[in-house]
């Protein structure tokens, strides 16, 4: 039997919680007997009586602690004393379910709920204090916001890889762990592939094309679209990669971007190369989002499907040349990458002659307003002004489900759509969504396809309609 | 085993701070997160917390700095005579309240004070005579906190007066304050009519001599457990000091009975005294939190508040990480009550060193622990409650000792993080007293008062400064 | 309101719409009975089952109070819908932890100190059966076991069911190819055991565990000795869990894992 009486001076507690904290020192097992009292008279009478010894507790007082454990093994004194610590531990942070003000700082709202990942959208120049702070508690960081100064990043980079924690962005729109998706992101079928993309969007379409071909998807990871600079070297996607390789539930990883620089684009294919679990690469603007996931399939050993599409019936439109109408920059560019070899020259700027593809999510057109994949108001004016444009015979639009983004875009674009088509021009979707999205990706496609136009699953395919169209005269 | 095995292999548990849309998402995806309602800092403080957030140095200091303040076990073992414990104290030397003051920027009150002392000390034989001789720089100022002291609203400690010492049993770190001379016409706020003076005479020929008695008697008396207890009783440290007072009357009690070498009328107008004066504590508890201050001081790159203290003109503040400096800002008129007939008209700006309560873990920061304050300040009792929740926002740690029971024996609140100060908006609480502006009014008031802002953006820049 | 359901339930969840009866309803939780099978529909701050759906709100918000003992709920295409309630499930969990690799030291290491007993709950025979791979004796461990002790879930279930699961999920993170064949042969009798002999909830959970798929701090520890977290804190959460439930599973759990260091040394000995 080990005996240990120990005194703490100086710290007070109440003589309710000290009996409290005796009777659960008591229930500990491998504790016969224990004491837990301030070291008044009456206590250390009793502690005598309790067998202890009396020497170790030789010119205490009354404010002082006094703590004596009768045990049978060191393993059961350990044990009482972090039952001890843990019965005089007040509830740390929400106290009695009293009003208590908001978290003002991501750091005390984390404490709050145990957060292990916090999702920052303040504005850019403001991001990296509450970014050091989350990753100095501990937590992984995804940076929803964008500009953020590149220094900033590379700081909060470095501290997050000498921590063991995973920075995802600046500019990270989308990121799914285990299936919630954080920021823009589709609802997945569980499975055992897992992504990892500097490009939200570009997940965003890879989740769409395997949730149609059947597969499921683990983690996607972003590392926003500053990651695969020169100056911050691919940093988080290393990181990243490493994670997922070593992840037992990932069976196959795929890297999304647009093409990087050839020495980042080399590191990344060399450490892509040395990992066990097999890894395909998509750098869109050498390939397409329905390409890297046919080699994903192909990997998995599974068919390459035909994408769900919903086509227009066949009409004749009035000549002109395309007008895309991008939310995001990454489907526009891989549409123009597509469709130049079939259009020529794809200007990138309102008012630039021929076929011209633009991003309305660029900040010229976001000043004082929501991303156009939550408001549309700006794209819907273009399109009507499109519909009006003589010189416009197709529209190519990009419509993004899931969660974060507008609750209906089909809703609203499908009277314009009709009016467009109605005056002479095709109109082609591409609709980027899951089975399981909120909007409901099915019935998002019928509006819009009721509404005369053609909608595709696959952004590459859309992209390869509408130059179609451009170049004949017909729908089919 | 990866580092990141941990995010992987379990769901996420999300907070967030920026556009409510995030949040919401996740939501609607069956999960619960918490927002921070997060507002951008303080305009002129940006550059400054980028830097003091680059990288763990103040994250680390403040560690230091916060536990060394907790660390104190503060004990009342003596009472000695001001001259006989402050080196460099000459015949001429004062020690007031607040960050440094010449008499020609002084208030009311805190030239009352001065005038007072001057009479009890004999440098003058009449308060015109006081005053002229002040103003001509017979007298050196010098702040009670330069010199291991603090002093509650005008705080004047002159060489003759006795002085409560207070030591850390767990270091070598001392702290003195005058003792409390009780309510009404007294010296702190700013009186220097005969009684006053005649108090005061009492005090160093009865009242100290006595207590040192009673000291030798039953030993040194541990104010941190006193201070616990009355927390537990009502107290808030500052504005209600009943229950410490009543607690210390018991822990002195026996020895004044029996045992003090000292008359036994003496020892009887010492218990009346503090029976009398349910203030009697707060100069005690304040150099029980000065030991603490001092002990959290110097630690660089540390944005721990180690001093908030007024001179009734400006309002200063300290920072363990900047050394010596003071940051200063005009004293903000107190939210208050008044007493009787007396209006916001007849108040003095905020002024004494009481406010190290707060500094500490204790006043308007403990609110929660004496809701009976708010009706004395005009509040309501969940009101108390919440501005003390409020303050876990822009504070380091939860006091080991200091518990409030309606929070579920919470540590209160204590080590104001003068970073997250500036960052959040959110002001230190203070309960104080209020002085009248005209010397030798007396209290008019008491209110809730909030540090200025402008001394934290101040003690930011400078401590980023510091930083290269 | 949204729901995360288990990926053991997806089949009844998925097809097409069918009636259930509901159990028992506590603020917590509602028990629904569908064909043969038991689904739970739980607040977040129960503990997640491995069939059951999660909904966001607490017990607090007391939201199944409209729900009574026999009504009919509605299950199917994605929903579980009461009166008054419509939960849609918009996401999955995997009840079955992934434990990746680990080695036999490993374990003897992660498990060292922990108590593989309950009072008044039999552990010898179980482990004897476990230890030299014997279905017939497991079975016959098994009827001392299941049904013994009071509650939703006895005792005896739920130590039996932490010790089926430890035994498959790290049997198969040791890379024990006879300890899954052991376990495939029992799973169909010991079903019909527990159908007869307990709560038809209780059996449902023996059921999963069989497979591997258990509650989700059951989970955390068996991920924690595979050496995928902090031992001590995940069992220390498992206690905590429910009255008997949470000790007699992780003292179950510890058995298996003493049976399973058992076979394998016992097999290289050989």
């Amino acid at each position: 039997m080990l005996s240990r009486v120990e005194v703490h001076p100086g710290r007070y507690h109440d003589s309710v919680r000290l009996m409290q904290a005796s009777k659960a020192l008591q229930g500990v097992d491998g504790v016969s007997s224990a004491l837990v009292a301030m070291a008044t008279e009456l206590n250390l009478s009793l502690l005598e009586d309790m067998g202890f010894d009396m020497d170790a507790v030789v010119g205490i007082g009354p404010n002082d602690l006094l703590l004596a454990i009768h045990a049978e093994s060191e393993e059961a004194i350990a044990a009482a004393h972090r039952a001890l610590e843990e019965a005089l531990t007040p509830n740390v942070v929400r106290s009695g379910g009293l009003d208590a003000p908001d978290p003002k700082t991501i750091g005390t709202a984390a404490k709050i709920n145990g957060a292990d990942v916090a999702l920052l959208s303040v504005p850019g120049e403001h991001a990296f204090v509450e970014a050091m702070e989350a990753l100095q508690e501990g937590l992984h960081v995804m940076i929803f916001s964008d500009n953020v100064p590149i220094a900033d990043e590379i700081t909060l980079k470095k501290y997050g890889l000498e921590h063991g924690l995973l920075v995802m962005g600046p500019d990270c729109g989308t990121t799914i762990v285990n299936g919630l998706g954080l920021g823009f992101a589709n609802a997945v079928q569980p499975g055992s592939v897992s992504m990892v993309g500097a490009s939200g969007t570009g997940i965003q379409e890879m989740c769409a094309l395997l949730d149609d071909a059947g597969v499921g998807i683990r983690h996607a990871l972003g590392t926003g679209s500053h990651d695969l600079s020169e100056d911050v070297g691919a940093s988080s996607t290393l990181q990243a990669l490493e994670a997922l390789d070593e992840d037992p539930g990932t069976e196959l990883i795929v890297v999304i971007s647009k093409p990087p620089a050839a020495p980042v684009a080399e590191k990344v294919r060399r450490v892509a190369a040395a990992c066990a679990t097999p890894v395909v690469i998509t750098f869109m603007g050498e390939t397409t989002l329905e390409e890297g996931a046919g080699e994903v399939l192909d990997m998995l050993g599974r068919p390459r499907p035909t994408y769900e599409s919903w086509e227009a019936p066949p009409r004749s439109h009035r000549p002109g040349s395309v007008r895309g109408l991008f939310s995001g920059g990454t489907l526009r560019s891989e549409a123009r990458h597509v469709a130049m070899p079939l259009l020529g020259e794809i200007g990138t700027r309102e008012g630039d002659d021929g076929h011209t593809f633009i991003d309305y999510g660029d900040d010229e057109y976001t000043q004082g307003r929501a991303h156009p994949m939550i408001d549309q108001t700006v794209r819907v004016e273009r399109l009507a002004a499109a519909g009006q444009d003589e010189s416009v015979g197709v529209v190519l639009m990009d419509v993004v489900l899931g969660y974060g983004a507008n609750a209906n875009p089909a809703a609203e674009l499908a009277p314009i759509v009709e009016r467009v088509v109605s005056a002479g021009a095709a109109v082609v979707v591409s609709l980027c969504g899951t089975s399981g999205d909120p909007q409901g990706r099915d019935a998002q496609a019928s509006v819009l396809n009721d509404a005369g136009a053609s909608v595709y699953l696959s952004n590459a395919a859309a992209a390869i309609e509408a130059a179609r169209l451009a170049t004949t005269r017909t729908s089919s | 085993m990866s580092d990141l095995s941990q995010l992987l292999d379990t769901e996420p548990v999300v907070a967030t701070a920026g556009t409510d849309m995030l949040a919401a998402s996740i939501e609607q995806q069956g999960s619960v997160v918490e927002r921070a309602d997060w507002r951008p800092p303080h305009a002129g403080t940006e550059k400054a917390l980028a830097v003091l957030f680059s990288d763990d140095r103040m994250r680390d200091a403040n560690a230091t700095a916060i536990s060394r303040m907790l660390a104190v076990r503060p004990h009342l073992v003596d009472i000695k005579v001001a001259r006989d414990v402050f080196p460099g104290m000459t015949d001429r030397t004062f020690l007031h309240a607040g960050p440094p003051l010449e008499w020609d920027r002084a208030s009311g009150p805190m030239r009352g004070a001065i005038i007072g002392a001057m009479l009890y000390e004999g440098l003058a034989d009449d308060p015109d005579a006081a005053a002229a001789k002040a103003a001509g720089g017979a007298i050196d100022l010098s702040p009670c906190h330069h010199h291991g002291a603090v002093g509650p609203m005008a705080g004047v400690t002159s060489p003759s007066m006795p002085v409560a010492v207070v030591t850390d049993a767990a270091g070598d770190g001392v702290a003195y304050s005058t003792l409390n001379e009780g309510l009404g016409k007294v010296l702190r706020y700013g009186a220097f009519a005969q009684e006053a003076i005649d108090r005061l005479h009492w005090m160093d020929e009865v009242l100290g001599p006595v207590l040192s008695a009673v000291l030798r008697s039953r030993g040194p008396i541990d104010l941190q457990s006193l201070i616990a207890q009355a927390l537990q009783m009502g107290d808030d440290g500052h504005n209600r000091n009943r229950a410490v007072t009543s607690l210390f009357l018991r822990e002195i009690g026996g020895a004044l009975v029996d045992g003090a070498d000292a008359p036994i009328d003496q020892r009887a107008e010492v218990f009346k005294f503090i029976d009398g004066n349910d203030h009697f504590m707060l100069n005690l508890v304040m150099a029980a939190g000065k030991l603490g201050s001092d002990a959290a001081s110097g630690v660089p790159a540390s944005s721990l508040v180690t001093v908030m203290a007024r001179n009734g003109t400006d309002f200063g503040i300290r920072l363990s990480g900047t050394g010596d400096q003071w940051f200063v800002a005009p004293a903000p008129p107190v939210d208050g009550l008044y007493l009787g007939a007396f209006t916001q008209e007849d108040a003095s700006p905020d002024i004494g060193d009481s406010t190290i309560t707060e500094t500490v873990g204790l006043g308007g920061l403990a609110m929660a622990a004496a809701p009976a304050i708010v009706g004395f300040v005009g509040g309501t009792a969940a009101g108390a409650v919440r501005r003390t929740l409020a303050m876990y926002e822009i504070t380091m740690a939860e006091h080991p000792a200091y518990q409030i029971p309606m929070l579920e024996f919470r540590g209160t609140p204590v080590g104001i993080d003068a970073a997250r100060v500036v960052r959040t908006g959110v002001l230190p609480q203070i309960n104080t007293g209020i002085a009248g502006k005209v010397p030798g009014t007396g209290m008019v008031g008491a209110g809730l008062v909030e540090a200025p802002m402008e001394c934290f953006v101040q003690g930011i820049n400078a401590l980023a400064a510091t930083m290269n | 309101m949204p729901g995360v359901a288990s990926t053991a339930i997806r089949g009844v969840l998925s097809e097409p719409d069918t009636t259930a009866t509901v159990l028992g309803t506590a603020s917590h939780a509602v028990w629904l009975l569908v064909d043969r099978e038991v689904i739970v529909v739980s607040t977040r701050d129960a503990t997640r089952l491995p069939n059951g759906v999660e909904i966001a709100a607490g017990a607090a918000a007391d939201v199944f109070r409209m729900v009574h003992h026999g009504a009919s709920v509605t299950i199917g295409s994605g929903q579980v819908v009461f009166e008054g309630l419509t939960v849609d499930v918009v996401r999955w969990w995997n009840p079955r932890p992934i434990l990746g690799r680990t080695s036999t030291t490993e374990l003897a290491a992660a498990t060292a100190g922990l108590p593989s007993t309950v009072p008044d709950v039999e552990s010898g025979p179980l482990f004897a059966a476990l230890s030299a791979g014997m279905p017939g004796g497991i079975l016959n461990a098994a009827e001392s076991l299941i049904g013994r002790g009071p509650g939703l879930t006895p005792e005896g279930d739920d130590y039996l069911a932490g010790a089926l699961a430890a035994t498959r999920t790290l049997g198969e993170a040791v890379g024990s190819a006879a300890t899954a064949a052991m376990l495939d042969a029992v799973a169909g009798p010991l079903a019909l055991l527990a159908s007869i002999r307990t709560t038809t909830f209780s059996a449902a959970l023996i059921c999963h565990a069989v497979d591997g798929r258990v509650a989700a701090p059951a989970g955390a520890l068996l991920r924690a000795l595979a050496g995928r977290g902090d031992v001590a804190l995940s069992h220390r959460d498992l206690m905590h869990v429910g009255h008997t439930s949470g000790p007699a599973l992780a003292a179950g759990m510890v058995l298996g894992v003493r049976s399973l260091l058992q076979t394998q040394s016992t097999s290289q000995r050989r």
